[in-house]
């Protein structure tokens, strides 16, 4: 049993690698063009051990991972707040609705050359990026979430003493719009990532994952095209991992309720 | 024995629900409740019962008349009048223990004298063993049971129960109205018990209030003097709940002949 779940996906593995490097070396043969996983490989390990001397991966991983914490952050800290207040307050949702509906549609890659113009090609602009493409998805979970408490939570808690307002979204608004809150920062945190890429890819900033894929076409290297993209899979993988592992943390007590 | 003290006493009230046509839940209603007592109330379905409660409990307001509580009229919900929900409201993000503490929680009292109080009320409903489960991992029963001790929790002076038992199967139902009158006997809380079952108002209660169906209205007051624990099968009880389910039949059929019987027909609709 055990033993099937790690052999299935090696094998699909195994396979993909071995279809893409007999198509590179049958079809394509161009290291211009293309490289094969195996070159790829290699390619990864000496950029990860500093063996390549314009290219220095856990670095560019470093300032991408910043990036994405400084834009994350800003809009966790944003989207909390205003999916909160617009989620309880109906005169701050009417307030907002429009303004938040006109932006919202906007893809985060159209605000780069703005970001560029206002603050330059800088740190800040790559986060901003970042932020505008996670900020969205959390306030629209967290007001949903907010906003669909039942009332009857609400009013037993207001019996059982939790007469200020602070108190009742501190007791039960919150927790009890966790699992919509939780579902939208799982979301925000995939946006985000990609708009690291994007961001960085437009030269926004010049560190990263996404600005050295940049780098590296106008090298012709695709072995390091690809190392790169690699790398960005991986850390994605891995970032998407943490949030289902909070997740699972903090809805413990919702298992048994969805479908594992 | 002295004389009872009024805890509550309720003075002309009325409630309106606006709309069109406005909705006239309780109208006129005047009814002390006396400290430690436990009153039922009972009426036709739908005629106001648990509105009267929340009324009590500060979630509705009264439209006319007051409610004063120890002299004061009632401003809003608080822990000294906990209300058990006809519906399950136990929270779901939190364990048996975590919702039992939740009032104490509130009230600021240090996590330990907390734990151990929560743990006593755990106990009391007889749900040892279970502190740690999630409100879904529970029966009904339990979870009424779970309602109960996170509502004596808060040490209120009266409890507000609003047809707790109603979701039960007889025989849960039944040994729920025993372990009730234990921690009733225990505690000495006010309690005020909503249902529309008559036996269980007779089994549980020191009085009886009947309603009337809409607007209610306060038909009677019944009181028992039956020793308890009382004999469901006893020649006075089975009197006394054909007694009171007279009162309800009559209503009901009050209720009945005014619907078929609208005052003002609506125009257009009805033919001549
Ligand atoms: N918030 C509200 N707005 C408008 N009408 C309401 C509201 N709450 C209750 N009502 C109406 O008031 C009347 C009394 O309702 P209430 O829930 O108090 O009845 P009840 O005696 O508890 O009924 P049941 O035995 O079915 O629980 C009903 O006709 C109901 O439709
Ligand atoms: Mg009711």
């Amino acid at each position: 049993m055990k033993l099937k779940k790690v052999l299935v996906p090696a094998a699909s593995l195994l396979l993909f690698f071995s279809l893409w490097e007999a198509y590179y070396w049958l079809l394509i043969n161009n290291p211009l063009l293309l490289a094969p996983p195996s070159r790829v490989l290699t390619t990864f390990i000496e950029l990860m051990t500093g063996c390549n001397p314009h290219f220095y991966m856990p670095l560019d991983m470093v300032y991408s991972l910043f990036h994405y914490a400084v834009g994350f952050g800003l809009a966790l800290a944003v989207g909390l707040s205003l999916g909160l207040l617009i989620g309880w307050f109906r005169l701050a949702d009417e307030f907002s609705y429009t303004i938040i509906e006109l932006i919202r549609p906007i893809p985060p890659i159209a605000w780069i050359p703005i970001a560029i113009l206002m603050l330059g090609l800088t740190h800040q602009a790559a986060s901003f990026i970042i932020f505008i493409g996670a900020v969205f998805p959390i306030i629209l979970n967290t007001k949903y979430g907010v906003a669909s408490v039942e009332v009857k939570y609400l009013e037993a808690a207001m019996t059982l003493g939790a007469t200020k307002t602070s108190t009742l979204i501190m007791k039960v608004v919150l927790p009890a719009a966790l699992p919509s809150i939780m579902a939208g920062l799982r979301v925000a945190s995939g946006v985000a990532w990609m708009c690291v890429v994007a961001a960085e890819l437009f030269g926004v900033a010049p560190y990263g994952l996404g600005y050295q894929i940049e780098m590296a076409r106008l090298y012709h290297a695709p072995e390091l095209v690809i190392a790169y993209m690699f790398a960005i899979g991986v850390l994605g993988f891995f970032l998407d991992r943490i949030y289902k592992l909070i997740e699972s943390k903090v809805l413990a007590w919702r298992t048994g309720f969805v479908l594992a | 024995m002295s004389l009872p003290n009024v805890i509550l006493i309720i003075k002309g009230l009325r409630k309106v629900f606006e709309g069109s046509p406005p909705l006239v839940a309780l109208e006129n209603i005047d009814l002390d409740i006396y400290e430690g007592e436990f009153l039922c109330i009972v009426g036709p379905s739908g005629c106001g019962k648990t509105t009267l409660l929340r009324v009590i409990a500060g979630l509705e307001k009264p439209t006319d008349g007051e409610v004063l509580l120890r002299g004061r009229p009632i401003l809003g919900p608080g822990p000294d009048r906990v209300m058990v929900f006809q519906e399950h409201t136990l929270f779901p993000w939190r364990t048996v223990l975590g919702n039992v503490m939740f009032g104490l929680e509130l009230k600021g009292i240090p996590k330990d004298k907390a734990l151990e109080a929560a743990n006593s009320y755990i106990r009391l409903v007889g749900l040892e063993g279970f502190e740690h489960m999630y409100p879904h991992e529970l029966s009904g029963g339990m979870r009424q049971r779970v309602a109960i001790a996170r509502a004596l929790a808060c040490d209120p002076e009266m409890l507000l129960m609003d047809e707790p038992f109603s979701a039960l199967d007889a025989q849960s139902r039944n040994y729920m109205q025993r372990e009730l009158m234990e921690i009733w006997s225990k505690t000495g809380k006010t309690v005020v018990f909503v249902t529309h079952n008559v036996e269980e108002a007779i089994y549980l209660g020191d009085r009886i209030a009947v309603l009337t169906y809409r607007p209610a209205r306060l038909r009677d007051v019944i009181s028992i003097e039956l020793p308890r624990p009382r004999d469901r099968l006893g020649q006075e009880f089975i009197e006394l709940r054909a007694k009171v389910l007279g009162i309800l039949k009559e209503e009901m059929e009050k209720a009945i002949n005014q619907k078929l019987k609208p005052e003002t027909p609506r125009r257009g609709k009805v033919k001549p």
